[in-house]
């Protein structure tokens, strides 16, 4: 994904790559290698080609106010493209709902047996602060729920089911 | 006096001074009562004291100023003994004599002694006559420019001419030398005579850049007293001190003893007991002239701790409790340098503007030479209704040098969200040139805030990095599926092309 991320009064054009704690970031065309680990609350330890930086992200009105070790930075964030990953399409048959990022479990919608619609929200999870609904990628029949409630989850764990 | 033993102390305060005298009442197997206010109901330190009492609504005169509920609740809870903390109603004479008629033992100084010495102009009218130096001048009102130039010549340059009947600054003229008397005193009266109808003036000796030096005194109810030396406190924002120091990098031995010897006339004089401070303003040529004395624990008590290695608060309640003195003057030493930096939920690029709300995330610093004396935890409120000291953060070292870049080491590890402390702003002070070199006065803040200090490079590139990955991260955590509803043909195609391996 391609943001503009304006900080310290200058905008930079920033693209992202990668997931699950590996990242490349191109600020303005010069890629970091990013390595990223959620250690409990706002706080992320970030190896950047071998410096390490204690870094906090708070989310703030039209982005976040970023801790980067004795520095205070507060850091629009602007998409520039459209978000769009899509969920497992293609033939019918069972639609795995993970976690996509850590994080907790706030409010199980869904039961089994219990008959949704596409886009329809199955689990609300808490991450980084913000709650964030997790939809049904498919109509169909909800056919396991693993999600607790209040229950810390990683990045891959398998939520729900639905067939 | 003969001694008692406290079984319960009620703490008649807040935040992280009320924190720090119940963690010493729960060290010296005392219970500890709190009292709280509305907001303050789950505050920290409502659940580290053995027992709180509800003292009224948020608003501090409805309840931490409200004399009689304190009271009310003292005796209800059984308290043998209450402590003020500072602020609120620790240097009041009234609260310390309604201790007294309730037959509760106040921790501090005589009801009548804080009168007597609390009172600017009395403490002044003691400190001449316990040989102590005041800032010169004359409060003779001055009706022409002859006698004007006479007490000019008597005090010396630089020198303030205030208007007798003035406030306000007006009436006020800064005079740099004897060449400038003449017009500046006629702009005085003048200005005096428009604003007041009155164009008497009087002198007084200018400090110029002054230096803010207090020292700690103790004395018990057998006649013991003792300094615990001196805390520099120069840099200061609204006049209020942020950042203290012991040892003062501007005393020598022989001044510090000298300031010493005149705090302790003055206790002496004025048959003081327990813990208090006396401010003093020092100019340029390290005079110092006794500015007024707080007659209670100073936020800025743990600095002395640290480098005398005595506890001032069990010291005090050791002293409510009739013991002497467990040490004489030649006991004490000042081992190494202690820093203080006050953390306060103010926005420092923002004059200072107070900043409460819900501390998110707290990571408080430790290791060597570190202590945090703080009012709250992660998920704590910093109230709007009270001062929004959140901590204060003291580190010890050997040395000077050492004790700074100790401090610079804490701060950094330091981290708060959710509101904005003086952090960064401690940040600048600890590295800047002059004060590294010791040469703070009063004005420090204001001219740093003036100064376009050279900037430490800033990670801005990861901080930018930082906080794209966390907005990828959100969206990916509350993306939809296309099949969920009817999606713009330009989105499907930018999702299908990441889902090809494109970059998206």
């Amino acid at each position: 994904m391609i943001f503009d991320a304006a900080v310290d009064g200058q905008t930079h054009r920033v693209e992202v790559t990668g997931s699950k704690g590996r990242y490349t970031v191109a600020v303005d065309g010069r890629p970091l290698e990013v390595d990223w680990r959620e250690v409990g609350g706002p706080f992320v330890s970030l190896l950047v080609g071998g410096r390490s930086h204690h870094v906090a992200l708070e989310p703030r009105p039209g982005g976040y106010r970023v801790l980067v070790d004795n520095h205070d930075f507060a850091v629009d964030v602007l998409e520039t493209t459209r978000d769009a990953v899509l969920a497992p399409r293609g033939p019918a048959g069972p639609a795995r709902l993970v976690a996509p990022m850590p994080g907790r479990i706030v409010r199980v919608l869904a039961e089994p047996g219990q008959e949704v619609e596409a886009g329809q929200g199955l689990v609300v999870m808490e991450a980084m602060k913000m709650e964030n609904e997790l939809r049904s990628p498919r109509a169909g029949r909800v056919v396991e729920v693993h999600a607790r409630e209040l229950q810390t989850v990683e990045t891959g764990f398998l939520l729900v089911v639905v067939e | 006096m003969s001694e008692r033993i406290f079984r319960k102390i009620l703490v008649a305060n807040r935040g992280e001074i009320a924190v720090r005298v119940i963690r010493a009442c729960r060290e010296m197997g005392i219970v500890s009562v709190a009292v709280f206010s509305e907001a303050d109901r789950a505050a920290r330190h409502v659940r580290l004291a053995d027992e709180a009492w509800p003292i009224g609504p948020p608003r501090a005169a409805d309840s931490y100023l409200r004399i009689d509920r304190v009271i009310d609740a003292a005796r209800a809870s059984g308290a043998d003994a209450v402590h003020p903390g500072y602020g609120f109603l620790a240097e009041n004479a009234g609260f310390a004599r309604a201790c007294e008629e309730a037959g509760l033992v106040f921790i501090g100084p005589r009801s009548q002694t804080i009168a007597l010495v609390g009172e600017k102009t009395s403490a002044r009218r003691l400190a001449v006559a316990a040989g102590l130096p005041v800032v010169p001048g004359t409060l003779e009102p001055l009706v022409d420019d002859a006698a004007i130039r006479r007490e000019a010549e008597r005090i010396g340059f630089p020198l303030m001419l205030k208007a007798a009947a003035g406030g306000g600054g007006k009436g006020l003229r800064l005079v740099a030398s004897a060449a400038e008397l003449v017009s500046a005193a006629g702009r005085a009266r003048s200005e005096a005579r428009s604003a007041f109808g009155d164009d008497r003036v009087y002198v007084e000796k200018a400090l110029v850049r002054p230096r803010h030096v207090e020292i700690q005194v103790m004395a018990d109810h057998h006649g013991n007293v003792v300094h615990l030396f001196e805390r520099e406190c120069s840099i200061q924002r609204r006049h209020q001190k942020v950042v203290e120091e012991t040892p003062s990098p501007l005393l020598t031995p022989d001044l510090r003893a000298r300031m010493g010897m005149l705090a302790v006339a003055l206790v002496r004089k004025s048959g003081y007991v327990n813990a208090g401070t006396l401010e003093f303003l020092m100019d340029e040529s390290r005079e110092p002239y006794f500015l007024e004395m707080n007659t209670r624990l100073q936020v800025e008590h743990p600095v002395t701790e640290l480098v005398t290695g005595v506890d001032l608060v069990k010291l005090q309640i050791g002293i409510a409790q009739g013991e002497p003195l467990p040490f004489a003057q030649a006991d004490l030493v000042q081992r190494g340098h202690a820093i203080e930096c006050r953390v306060y939920a103010e926005d420092p690029d923002a004059g200072f503007l107070p900043c409460p709300g819900r501390i998110l995330a707290l990571r408080v610093p430790g290791g060597p030479g570190i202590r945090d004396d703080s009012g709250v935890e992660e998920g704590d409120e910093v109230p709007s209704y009270y001062d929004p000291l959140v901590s204060k953060l003291v580190a010890w070292g050997e040395d000077r040098a050492s004790a700074i870049a100790r401090m610079r080491r804490a701060v950094r590890e330091y981290k708060v969200l959710g509101i904005k402390t003086t952090l960064p702003f401690f940040e600048r002070v600890l590295r800047h040139p002059d004060f590294l070199a010791g040469r703070i006065d009063t004005s420090f803040v204001e001219r740093l805030g003036r100064e376009k200090q050279a900037e430490e490079e800033r990670p801005w590139a990861v901080a930018a990095a930082a906080a794209a990955i966390g907005a990828l991260a959100r969206r990916r955590a509350a993306r939809t599926t296309p099949g969920a509803g009817p999606a713009p043909s330009a989105w499907r195609r930018e999702g299908r092309r990441e889902g090809m391996g494109g970059r998206g």
